[in-house]
């Protein structure tokens, strides 16, 4: 039966209906992974030797421990955002002749493909075989093995796990960012180290290695709950989104802007009740945390502005930048609609700045937050923050009457490419490399505070002739406004 | 009897849309369910099938509680909606999918739909299509057939005569007639009350979850139905 399904599966994937245009996106995607393959055997294979060049002279067991409960957070991470998953996939077999058991079988193994299940193997498993086992043993060598195994199948059912219970619930979803906020603050002012405790944890396995079957326990464990969970929900109303009673909102706040206003409430109830828009957006929030990346006291204090600028950026404006790339083709749906109805076009496109500066104000706010670290900070964002504002939404409205392709609400953002074309990847390019221009040679020429100044007051300037730059995206709108409403109407 | 529903609630968003203290289907009965949009027709069935977790109350087929154990799936065959196939598959690969579930060699299957050719009016097999790409009728007519194939005690359709075009929907009733026995209990809902009449031989209207009438078909039952359905 399990046979039966995967076949399904692997018909249904090549069968998919946009399969024509995604061809090229598969093949970009298969290279992706063989890359991320080959280069973690490559890592796997030679961490010996690249922790000799990074950290010379230290202990090489001692950093190996310690990384290895730090990726697996960092790919905890990552896999609550792109994981997807497995259930709708059983909707049509629900009604049939199969048992329930079956069914969350299916969906256990299907879980199971991923590639995030088999990187850990090539990363960690060459040097634990080729150090661990000569120092340590042949028993302490499969224990490792074993305990990396089972951090790997952990990982794998809770994400699942909490994924399925944070559906549509915001309460758990806060909670749970918040506590990540907390983890890798704590982390960044060197109160708690993951690092320290993943050394003492592994220390402990290879002095005694039976302490790992506490793992294979936690592995089974966490698999029997996932399994469990999902044998008493087994109702797609249940898995998908809540069932709550929808309510009427609206946004007294947007209330004084007028018709803009209302179109502003529109696009936002647009992000929050459709999941591509909602996954697209909270991904963003993911990027607050560049700042504990890239925000280094060396660069600081040496007002290297430049190595940081990229991350201020894209903290204080991804909204823009990773909402805006699809403009309009988010509301590609009932784009005939909006253009029929009785607003104009420059209303539409006030509506479209507004939006944007508000989302970028708010990402301003939150990581103003940085300034904790270095009151310097604030003015870095207020430079970028301007120039999102002022520049940047411009250009990503100026593509986004270039862009023709609709998108699907339902579907989820990762790995999704719909809606992806030259024009969006285009974007990123002048957006992102016209503050460098500015600010390279103003710093050069005075120093790098003349730099930051710059940005913002070119950001400034592109503020105050907003009508100017109105009527040019109206223009530019009017031009291909028949091409774009074909474009969405083929849907796909 | 096989089907036994005991005070059955299903509320969404603080509205009840079904409602049931007590019915009590017998084996060899075919029901028709009527009654206006959202009066809980589908979400009964869909209850009925354990795709949606009822409140509170119970639906007991064979005497076990569907939500609780999967042994209904082996004699109940169903078809609500598109969302009960396999849109990628061919109309071939599905009904060979759905007959290998129930034991069925892929000789037994042709077998099987030779006998709906008359039904499929030339157009399902052999087509090249997948099932996305068939009309909504079409569709209609893969579900229905493939439910059929199961060879099943209990059938629930849900609305099967809606998108079928006529010559169809008069053959589906004369083919859902014909297959009435002692062994076979069949649940329709339909909005078409000329059709469930002529095929069911009792007939419960719901309102608003709640159930209104419960008749055994008479002459009358048609003018008393449209009686109702007109004030």
């Amino acid at each position: 039966m399990l046979l039966t399904f995967l076949s399904h599966q692997w018909t249904g994937f090549w069968r998919s209906k946009s399969k024509t245009g995604t061809i090229a996106t598969q093949l970009i995607m298969g290279f992706l992974i063989l890359y991320l393959v080959i280069v973690s055997i490559m890592v796997g294979y030679n961490m010996q030797g690249i922790i000799e060049q990074v950290l010379p002279g230290k202990d090489i067991m001692i950093v190996f421990n310690g990384v290895i409960l730090y990726y697996y957070a960092m790919e905890f991470l990552i896999r609550m955002q792109i994981q997807e998953l497995p259930t709708l996939a059983i909707v049509p077999y629900l009604h049939l002749n199969i048992r329930k058991q079956t069914l969350v079988n299916f969906l256990n193994l299907s879980a199971l493909f991923s590639p995030f299940n088999i990187l850990p193997v090539f990363i960690f498993f060459p040097f634990i075989i080729m150090n661990v086992r000569p120092d340590y043993g042949l028993f302490a060598c499969l224990m490792y093995l074993a305990t990396i195994l089972s951090l790997t199948v952990f990982s794998n059912y809770a994400t699942l796990y909490f994924k399925r219970l944070s559906t549509g619930n915001m309460k758990i979803i806060m909670a749970g960012a918040a506590f990540l906020l907390v983890i890798a603050g704590l982390e960044y002012f060197k109160i708690f180290s993951i690092s320290v405790i993943s050394n003492m944890v592994f220390q402990t396995i290879s002095k005694y290695p039976p302490v790992a079957f506490i793992f294979i326990l936690l592995a089974t464990a966490m698999f029997m709950i996932n399994s469990r969970y999902l044998k008493n929900n087994l109702y797609t109303e249940e898995l998908k989104s809540g069932t709550g009673k929808k309510s009427s909102t609206d946004y007294p706040f947007l209330d004084r802007f007028g018709e803009v206003g209302t179109l502003v409430a529109l696009e936002i109830k647009l992000i929050l009740r459709n999941k591509r828009p909602r996954a697209t957006v909270s991904k963003g929030l993911i990027f607050l945390f560049y700042g504990f990346l890239f925000y280094k006291q060396n660069v600081l204090e040496n007002n290297e502005f430049g190595k940081i600028l990229f991350a201020a950026l894209f903290m204080t404006g991804n909204m823009i930048l990773l909402y805006g790339q699809f403009m309009f083709g988010w509301q590609g749906a009932e784009f005939d609609g909006l253009l029929a109805n009785k607003t104009d076009i420059r209303t539409f496109f006030r509506a479209k700045l507004l939006m944007l500066t508000l989302s970028s104000t708010l990402l301003t706010l939150i990581t103003s937050l940085y300034g904790f670290i270095s009151w310097k900070l604030l003015l870095l964002h207020s430079a970028a923050y301007l120039y999102n504002i002022g520049i940047g939404a411009v250009i990503v409205l100026y593509f986004a009457t270039r862009n023709y392709k609709y998108i699907d609400l339902k579907k989820g953002s990762s790995f999704n490419w719909q809606g992806v074309g030259a024009s969006s990847m285009l974007m990123a390019v002048p957006i992102l490399l016209l503050p460098y221009l500015i600010y390279f040679p103003v710093s050069l020429l005075s120093n790098p505070y003349w730099g930051l100044a710059a940005i913002g007051i070119i950001g400034t300037m592109g503020l105050l002739t907003r009508n100017y730059w109105l009527t040019t995206l109206v223009n530019a709108f009017n031009k291909r406004k028949y091409k774009i409403a074909a474009g969405f109407r083929e849907q796909s | 009897m096989i089907i036994e529903i005991s005070k059955l609630i299903k509320t969404y968003a603080g509205r009840t849309v079904v409602n049931i203290e007590k019915l009590v289907i017998n084996e060899g009965e075919t029901v028709g369910v009527v009654g206006n949009n959202g009066a809980g027709k589908t979400t009964l069935f869909r209850m009925l099938l354990d795709l949606i977790r009822p409140d509170s109350g119970e639906i007991l087929s064979k005497g076990t509680n569907v939500a609780e154990n999967d042994e209904w799936k082996k004699y109940t065959a169903s078809f609500l909606d598109e969302g009960f196939l396999i849109d990628y598959l061919t109309p071939e690969e599905y009904f060979l999918f759905i007959g290998s579930l129930h034991q069925m060699s892929t000789p037994d299957v042709i077998g099987h739909l030779e006998r709906y050719k008359e039904f499929f009016n030339g157009e399902i097999l052999d087509s090249g299509k997948y099932i996305r790409d068939f009309s909504k009728g079409n569709q209609n007519k893969i579900g229905i057939a493939s439910a059929l194939m199961q060879n099943p005690e209990l059938l629930v359709l849900d609305e099967p005569f809606a998108n079928l075009d006529p010559t169809t929907q008069i053959r589906l009733k004369a083919y859902i007639k014909s297959l009435k026995s002692a062994q076979l209990t069949t649940l329709i809902s339909s909005h078409d009350l000329n059709h469930v009449t002529d095929v069911c031989d009792r007939i419960i209207l719901f309102e608003k979850g709640i159930m209104i009438k419960d008749l055994y078909t008479t002459e009358n039952t048609l003018n008393e139905l449209e009686a109702y359905f007109s004030k």
